[in-house]
C-alpha cells in the first residue's frame, strides 16, 4: 500500500515541481548525498540479499543520472521514492522534513500528557477515554468530545497534511494518532489550551494541565525512557481484562500479565486490549501466547532476516489458559502487537475484534538524510503463521467493529461489548 | 615441537615451487588433531584439565551499543552439567542449564524450555568440563581446512563435526596456539542461526589458560562476555544442577 501511497506523493510533487524553487549546488549536493545513503542502506540491509530479482548495482546506474538532474526537492523526492519502488516492497519511503516533525511527538519536548487518550475517526480527532482523578477528568472532558484548536492553531490542516501523506497507507491512524498526541504532550505541569467540541456541538475551552503519563516509567537500552503500565480486572461479572500500553518493561510486565491469566484461570473468557498499542520488544509476544497455547512447536510467524529466518516459537507455559480469548485491536495497534494478535488468529487461539491494524509489524528504521528528509525503510520481512504479510496489510478483525463518536458520548465501547457478547455466547 | 619439524619440509617444499606461485595452502597444513592437542597444552595441559571437577565463572554480559547489560554466573561440572544465569538490566533472568540428561531453557519472558534433538545435543557438547581434552568424543571429524587471517593473527581454521548437529569452524593462533574464533550455526526452537564468536584475553587461573573475553554476532546484533573470576572445584550446592519446577512441571506433563 504504501509504494501506492510513495507513487502518488511522487505524481503529486511531479505536478507542483513548476511552482518550486530551484536548488542551489548546496542542496543538490546534500540530495545525492541522500541518494547515496538510501541506496547504500538498502544493498547493506535489506533482507533479502537479491533485492526481489532487482539488481540493485544497475539500479544505482540508472537513478544516480536522475538524481543529479533533478533541480528541486519534488524532483529528487521522485527519483529516490522511484528508486525505493523498485523493491516493490510497500514499507519503504522518504518522508520530507516538514512533515517528519509532525510525526516525532518527541520534538515536542516533553512527555506529559492531557490526561487523556485519541483516535481521529471520520477526520475527527476525538477523546476516547480520559484519565480518572486526572485534570482533566476534574474539568469534565468527556470521551467523545472533538479536539478542534491546541493552543491556538486549528487542528484540522495538521490531520490534513498528515492525512494526505498516509492517504493509501494503513498506517494513516497511527500517524493521525501521534501527530496530535504530539501537539497535546508537553512538560509535566505545564498548561494547554484546547478547545473541544461537546456532545451538544458547543465549543468549549479549556485550560488542562499536563500531568506524568500512566505507570512507571521503564528503561530499555538507550531507548527514550517510556512509561509503561498494566491494568487487569474483572468485566462483566466474571470476564478477564487485560490491558497494557507497551510491549516492554518485562521484568516487571511478564509477571504481571501472567498473574493476570491465572488469576482469570476460573473465567469463560480472557480479553486482552491492544488498542493504541504501538508493540515493543517482540519476544515479548511469544512469552505471552505460551500461557494460551499448550501445543510444542507452535510458533506466530517467522522474521526472515538478511542473516536467517526467526521463528516466533511459543513456550507453552503450564497451567496454560483454555478459555475463550478475545484480543481488541485497532489501526493505532502496531509491531509486537500485530505478531501476537495476527499469530493468535492465525493459530486459530484467539478471535480479533475491532479495525484493522497499523500493518507496521516489521522492525524499522528511520534515518534522517543529510538533506533533512528522512528514510522509512524495514529490517527484515514478518509472514504470519498463517502464511500472511502482516507489513503494509495488518491485522484483519475476525469481527469488524468501529469506534464512534455517538457511543463514546453515550459512555459505550462497541468493540469491548462485541467480545463481552461472544465470550457469553459461547457459555 | 614435533608439529614445527612438520612443517619444515612443507616449507621447504613450497620453496620449490615459489616461482610458479604459492603453494596449496592445504600441503603445508598440521592435522586437526595435533591442533586441538597443542591447544591443550597451551592451556595447560592435560594433567591440569584432570584436576578441574567443576567450575564458577562470573562476569558481564553486554550488547554492544544499546546500553543492555546484566551479570552472567555460570556453573559448570563434571561430566557434562551446567547451569548458566543472566540478569538482564529491565528485561529480567534468563536461566539455561543441563543436568547431563535433560537441556533446557528459561526466561521471564519467553518461559520454558526443554530442547530437544540437536538443539539438545549442542548443549550437552557445550556443558562438557573437560570439552578440550575429550573432542574425539564430542566430533566425529575434524579437519584442517586452511590458513586464514583473524584480526590480523595468522590461524588455522578447523571444521570439526559433532555426532550430532551442524559442523563448527575454529580458528586457532598459529603461534599461541590459542583458540580466537568460532563459527557455528545454533540450532535453537527460533531456527538454525549463524553465529561467530572471537575470544581473546586469556588468563591463567590454577593452572589453566581461559578467554575472559567474548564477542558474539547473532543476526546482526553484537554482545560480549566478560569473565571476571573463574573458581575451579569450588563448593556448589548439591541442587546446583536440578531442573527448575517450571521444567519439572513441562516435562511431566
Amino acid at each position: 500500500m504504501r509504494s501506492l501511497r510513495i507513487l502518488a506523493a511522487a505524481l503529486v510533487s511531479s505536478a507542483l515541481a513548476w511552482s518550486q524553487p530551484p536548488l542551489t549546488a548546496e542542496q543538490k549536493r546534500l540530495n545525492k548525498e541522500s541518494f547515496e545513503f538510501i541506496w547504500s542502506t538498502i544493498r547493506d540491509q535489506y533482507w533479502d540479499p537479491t533485492f526481489g530479482g532487482a539488481d540493485w548495482t544497475a539500479v544505482h546506474d540508472e537513478f544516480r543520472p536522475r538524481i543529479e538532474r533533478a533541480n528541486t526537492m519534488a524532483e529528487a523526492r521522485t527519483v529516490m521514492s522511484q528508486m525505493l519502488a523498485r523493491l516493490g516492497k510497500s514499507h519503504f519511503g522518504i518522508i520530507p522534513a516538514d512533515v517528519y516533525g509532525d510525526l516525532d511527538s518527541r520534538e515536542e519536548g516533553g512527555t506529559a500528557s492531557a490526561g487523556f487518550d485519541v483516535r481521529v475517526i471520520e477526520n475527527r480527532a476525538l477523546v476516547t477515554s480520559v484519565e480518572e482523578d486526572s485534570p482533566a477528568a476534574r474539568q469534565g472532558v468527556h470521551a467523545g468530545w472533538e479536539i478542534i484548536r491546541i493552543d491556538g492553531a486549528d487542528l484540522a490542516p495538521r490531520l490534513e497534511k498528515v492525512a494526505d501523506l498516509y492517504r493509501s497507507s494503513t498506517m494513516r491512524e497511527l500517524y493521525l494518532m501521534r501527530s496530535v498526541l504530539g501537539k497535546l504532550s508537553g512538560e509535566e505541569g505545564s498548561l494547554v489550551q484546547i478547545q473541544f467540541r461537546d456532545g451538544t456541538g458547543s465549543r468549549i475551552d479549556k485550560e488542562i494541565q499536563r500531568i506524568r503519563p500512566q505507570g512507571s516509567l521503564a528503561k530499555f537500552g538507550y531507548l527514550p525512557p517510556s512509561y509503561v503500565w498494566i491494568k487487569s480486572r474483572k468485566i462483566a461479572q466474571d470476564i478477564g481484562y487485560i490491558a497494557f500500553n507497551l510491549f516492554l518493561d518485562p521484568a516487571r510486565l511478564m509477571p504481571e500479565f501472567g498473574d493476570a491469566v491465572h488469576y482469570f484461570a476460573d473465567c469463560p473468557g480472557i480479553i486482552i486490549d491492544l488498542r493504541g498499542n504501538p508493540g515493543g520488544l517482540g519476544i515479548m509476544a511469544m512469552g505471552m501466547a505460551g500461557w494460551f497455547i499448550d501445543k510444542p512447536d507452535q510458533r506466530l510467524g517467522t522474521m526472515y532476516t538478511r542473516q536467517a529466518p526467526v521463528k516466533f516459537a511459543v513456550n507453552p507455559r503450564p497451567p496454560v489458559y483454555h478459555g475463550a480469548l478475545a484480543i481488541l485491536v485497532d489501526g493505532c495497534s502496531a509491531s509486537t502487537s500485530e505478531v501476537f494478535a495476527g499469530g493468535m488468529k492465525d493459530l486459530g487461539r484467539a478471535r480479533i475484534f475491532g479495525t484493522r491494524t497499523a500493518g507496521a509489524a516489521l522492525p524499522s528504521a528511520i534515518d534522517r538524510l543529510p538533506n533533512g528528509d528522512a528514510l522509512q525503510h524495514a529490517l527484515a520481512d514478518y509472514i504470519s503463521e498463517g502464511g500472511r504479510t502482516l507489513e503494509g496489510v495488518g491485522v484483519i478483525p475476525d469481527v469488524e467493529v468501529k469506534l464512534t463518536r455517538e457511543a463514546l458520548l453515550a459512555g459505550h465501547d462497541p468493540v469491548l461489548d462485541a467480545a463481552i457478547e461472544w465470550i457469553k455466547a459461547r457459555k | 615441537m614435533h608439529l614445527r619439524y612438520r612443517l619444515m619440509p612443507a616449507v621447504f617444499i613450497a620453496g620449490l615451487f615459489c616461482y610458479a606461485g604459492p603453494a596449496r595452502a592445504e600441503d603445508a597444513l598440521p592435522k586437526a588433531e595435533e591442533i586441538l592437542d597443542k591447544f591443550v597444552e597451551a592451556t595447560g595441559g592435560k594433567a591440569a584439565y584432570e584436576k578441574i571437577h567443576n567450575e564458577k565463572a562470573t562476569g558481564t554480559f553486554e550488547f554492544v551499543g544499546k546500553g543492555v547489560k546484566g551479570a552472567m554466573t555460570n556453573y559448570r561440572a563434571e561430566p557434562n552439567k551446567m547451569y548458566m544465569r543472566i540478569d538482564l538490566e529491565n528485561i529480567g533472568a534468563i536461566e539455561d542449564g543441563t543436568d547431563g540428561e535433560t537441556a533446557w531453557t528459561l526466561s521471564v519472558v519467553q518461559g520454558p524450555h526443554i530442547k530437544q534433538g540437536e538443539e539438545r545435543a549442542v548443549s550437552l557438547r557445550e556443558a562438557t568440563l573437560r570439552a578440550p581434552l575429550e573432542w574425539r568424543k564430542l566430533y566425529k571429524n575434524a579437519e584442517t581446512a586452511a590458513v586464514e587471517d583473524v584480526n590480523g593473527q595468522a590461524c588455522y581454521k578447523l571444521v570439526l563435526t559433532p555426532n550430532e548437529g551442524k559442523p563448527e569452524t575454529q580458528y586457532y593462533d598459529k603461534k599461541s596456539n590459542l583458540l580466537v574464533k568460532m563459527s557455528v550455526t545454533v540450532v535453537s526452537q527460533m531456527g538454525e542461526i549463524p553465529t561467530e564468536t572471537t575470544v581473546s584475553d586469556y588468563k591463567e587461573q590454577d593452572g589453566l589458560l581461559s578467554p575472559r573475553k567474548s564477542h558474539h554476532t547473532v543476526l546482526g546484533q553484537e554482545f560480549e562476555i566478560t569473565i571476571n573470576q573463574i573458581e575451579y572445584n569450588t563448593e556448589m550446592p548439591k541442587d546446583r544442577f536440578d531442573l527448575p519446577a517450571e521444567i519439572k512441571a513441562l516435562a511431566t506433563k
